[in-house]
């Protein structure tokens, strides 16, 4: 018996717990980081871990002749989609690196991470984002070159419209924007895609200004855990200071809703992600929400309090924010590891008004070229340049 | 450079660095639709025709919608384009006397400059000049002033420039010094423009007039004649630049000491001066000769620099290299087309037509012409480049003066010396500018001195055409 269960609901289920693998599926069924692509009804994209525990998910993914259904509980059943992993993680640049040791492809975002190890893998722990089941300390180190040979064999096998470059979170005075800027330069040059940096806030805003006009297109400075009235020691306040003033010096600087900040949903109380959100917002920032729990198995797993069912509030009144400010949510269109703000609309009775239509215009050939030439566009006009 | 980012609406944004669009398209159709009108009566198409390209080319050099030099190309093309003149004839207007001139004057010019004779030059002028403040002030305007005799007025700024900021910085320890380096700064702007006007060599102005002049009268002013006619307004300006300079500013600095040290250090830097100094030196000083003595027409000066600069590469007195690097190649882009469309106007009676129709009528005599063309000049000048004045004014000036009976060299002498007499704005010359750029001046604190100097400047200018030009046979009225 299918069913039409929330996709929103269902999304955050299944990063949750996973899937089990049915049998008769196709092999190799996960990439190379042990992440399952699926496309859920109405165009929800989502990467799901494969749970070797098969006792902890309540799905299961089986086919039925050329279908696949998502079992849920083994009694109701959703038709899906699957991707098959993409070819290209196995080929290998001319300097003979596996793609799959250079990036990683979430929906139609590239992740990389140049040189360092984001902080999950600092900590020890898998990352979702960068590859669950590889630590980046194992990567090959790769050259700018490399990358862009990367991403054209990825684009060759599937359409992707952001690269996402992240700094490893170097405490640096310019928050590592000069670390990026020869990679940027080398993707611009070779590779026609937007850009967005995953960076620290710089100590001053000129470092702003710069990751603009190098040719950046979005910016991240993550917040994570963001409790604004927590009683935490005063060198944390005042990095938070820091990073609330760079976040809105930087909205002021990208296009609308370019400027984004993760929050970890789950690990600090609901009310404090509310109040997260509407600050973010407030400074015209959109907020990422990474529910990201970890995965059966790991000792953080019994400190993470949300459970989907809890967190879909959270989703929904970032939905609503973001309808009414009218900060452009499209540039987290199909990021397939979080439930994105478009997609909170299945939480909401909010009308998603013309959100949607421009969502599909975007992933139309036309939509891709109008959205890159505005972006350009928009770089060539703020851009200037003044004697120092 | 550093980036910044625009923040202002975007609509904004769009017509701050798009408005030259919809300009150009408006421009381009107000040719195409004067184009497509009849001529008035008393004029030809083909002047109608040059006239609207003359129009076209004074709105884009006075707006500068395009540098200077690129309008100076469109003026070659356009009035072929509109089917005034062919193009081969257009071009060979390229070939003019002064365009030939200025190329050997710049070339020469940057062989000063990069050969270290130009800086040694300043060095030695300035030498005496730490025995008191205002002596100080005094060397570095006469050092400004007698190199912009041989050089472009631009360069020695560009030149003294540096020299003038180690003295001033070493001098601004106290509030009296920073206030004494103002004036050190104004004292070098001002005698660049002081000194660019006594000779033809201080700027491409003056052999660009004396072009207009051959093509439509067929005369022509000297070397010699030039620096003559010049000469009391040359003494005269620098005199009083010099007392309003020390009166004007109070001058509390007890000692310039320091800046001795400074001329010192630069001078032992400088070294001994070497084999190709000295021929460049004396090269210079043959030349010059050459230009008093010889130099009747613009085309034998052409020629005499060009010798010179022949001279220069033979001896290998400089790399090509350098020179390609130090001349402004845009001014002798520009001047080509500002000669192309002063002959277009002169052949097809344009300009004449113009005059007589439009100004004639509203002159009583030739001193109001010479009023009106020389504060007309001095005033665009403040605002824009003086070789497009000149471009713009003196051909207008000698199309009217035959018709009220004023000589033309007095167009030439007035236009050409007062598009020099430019002190207040720093977009009137690079001089003025490179001395706004030391952070000294500020235009509120120049305003009084300039306009005093601006009004001294034209006085001058007037009584030197009313009782030294006559005494060289250039009359006011005939």
């Amino acid at each position: 018996m299918t069913v039409d269960p929330n996709l929103a609901l269902l999304k955050l289920q299944l990063l949750f717990h996973g899937i089990r693998a049915g049998k008769d599926l196709p092999a190799p069924l996960t990439n190379p980081f042990g992440l399952i692509h699926l496309a859920l009804p109405q165009k929800v994209f989502v990467s799901v871990h494969l749970n070797m525990n098969g006792t902890e998910s309540p799905f299961t993914l089986r086919r039925d002749g050329g279908t696949f259904l998502l079992d849920i509980q083994g009694s109701a059943s959703v038709p899906v989609g699957w991707t098959p992993p993409l070819a290209s993680y196995q080929k290998r640049t001319s300097s003979g690196l596996l793609v799959s040791d250079i990036l990683t492809v979430h929906g139609d975002f590239i992740a990389v991470h140049p040189s360092h190890q984001c902080r999950f893998g600092q900590s020890g722990l898998s990352c979702r984002y960068c590859g669950s089941s590889k630590e980046l300390s194992d990567h090959p180190p790769f050259t700018p070159r490399d990358l862009v040979e990367a991403i054209h064999l990825v684009m060759q096998e599937k359409r992707c419209d952001v690269v996402s470059l992240s700094s490893g979170h170097v405490e640096t005075p310019d928050g590592g924007v000069e670390r990026l800027e020869k990679w940027v330069t080398e993707i611009r040059k070779h590779n026609n895609v937007l850009i967005s940096l995953d960076l620290v806030p710089p100590e001053t805003n000129d470092w702003i200004d710069k990751t603009y006009a190098m040719g950046v297109d979005a910016l991240y400075y993550d917040s994570d855990f963001f409790n604004p009235n927590d009683e935490s020691p005063r060198e944390f306040q005042k990095h938070k200071a820091r990073q609330l003033e760079a976040l809105a010096y930087a909205a002021r600087i990208f296009p609308t809703g370019a400027v984004l900040s993760h929050l970890v949903v789950g690990l600090e109380p609901l009310k404090d992600t509310f109040e997260s959100v509407d600050l973010l917002i407030d400074r015209g920032v959109v907020p990422v929400l990474a529910y990201f729990p970890p995965y059966g198995g790991s000792a953080l797993r019994t400190r993470w309090t949300a459970t989907p069912e809890q967190v879909t509030q959270v989703y929904a009144h970032l939905y609503e924010r973001l309808v009414r400010t009218r900060i452009n949510p499209h540039w987290v269109q199909q990021y397939d590891v979080v439930l994105t703000s478009l997609e909170g609309r299945f939480l909401s009775s909010e009308s998603p008004r013309y959100h949607l239509k421009l969502k599909n215009f975007y992933e139309t050939r036309v939509g891709r070229a109008v959205r890159f030439g505005l972006a350009s566009l928009r770089r060539h006009l703020r851009v200037r340049e003044v004697p120092a | 450079m550093q980036v910044k980012i625009d923040t202002r609406p975007l609509p904004i944004v769009i017509l701050s660095r798009w408005w030259r669009f919809p300009v150009f398209a408006l421009v381009n159709y107000g040719m195409y639709y004067f184009y497509h009108q009849p001529p008035p009566d008393g004029l030809s198409v083909q002047g109608f025709r040059a006239l609207i390209v003359f129009v076209a080319c004074v709105f884009l050099w006075m707006t500068q919608l395009l540098p200077l030099p690129v309008t100076g190309l469109f003026a070659l093309i356009a009035p072929s384009l509109l089917g005034v003149i062919s193009l081969k004839e257009a071009f060979a207007f390229f070939g003019a006397d002064a365009v030939f001139f200025i190329l050997g004057v710049f070339i020469l010019a940057a062989a000063l400059y990069k050969s270290g004779l130009s800086t040694r030059m300043a060095l030695h002028l300035l030498k005496s000049g730490a025995k008191s403040p205002k002596r100080l002030v005094f060397q570095v305007m006469l050092t400004a002033a007698l190199l912009s005799f041989i050089m472009s007025e631009h360069a020695v700024a560009a030149m003294m420039f540096p020299l003038v900021v180690i003295i001033s910085k070493r001098l601004s320890t106290t509030p009296e010094g920073s206030s004494y380096s103002r004036v050190l700064f104004l004292a070098m702007a001002w005698g660049c423009v002081i000194g660019g006007i006594a000779t033809m060599l201080g700027g491409a102005r003056v052999p660009l007039a004396v072009n207009f002049l051959q093509d439509r009268t067929g005369q022509t002013i000297t070397f010699a004649q030039w620096s003559m006619g010049m000469f009391p307004i040359v003494v005269t300006l620098f005199s009083f630049c010099y007392f309003l300079l020390t009166r004007y500013y109070p001058i509390r600095i007890l000692n310039v000491m320091e800046a001795d040290t400074v001329i010192d250090k630069q001078l032992r830097d400088c070294g001994r001066p070497l084999l190709e100094e000295r021929f460049l030196g004396l090269l210079l000083v043959c030349t010059i000769i050459g230009w008093i003595f010889w130099g009747s027409t613009t085309a034998i000066m052409a020629a005499i620099s060009i010798l010179s600069v022949i001279l220069l590469f033979m001896f290998r007195v400089v790399k090509w290299r350098q020179i390609q690097e130090n001349v402004e190649w845009g001014v002798i882009l520009m001047y080509g087309g500002a000669i192309a469309l002063s002959q277009i106007l002169s052949s097809t009676k344009a300009g004449d037509w113009f005059a007589s129709t439009y100004i004639v009528p509203h002159l009583s005599s030739p001193w109001a012409l010479i009023i009106i063309l020389s504060l007309m000049t001095m005033a665009l000048t403040e605002a824009l480049s003086n070789a497009a004045v000149v471009a713009i004014v003196v051909p207008v000036g000698l199309s009217i003066a035959s018709t009220v009976g004023l000589d033309p060299k007095v167009v030439v002498y007035a236009v050409a010396s007062a598009s020099s007499m430019n002190y207040v704005l720093p977009m009137s010359t690079p001089a003025v500018a490179i001395a706004y750029s030391s952070g000294y001046l500020k235009i509120r604190e120049v305003i009084v001195p300039a306009s005093i100097m601006w009004v001294v400047s034209w006085a001058t200018l007037m009584l030197t055409a009313r009782f030294w030009w006559p005494l060289l046979g250039v009359q006011i009225g005939r």
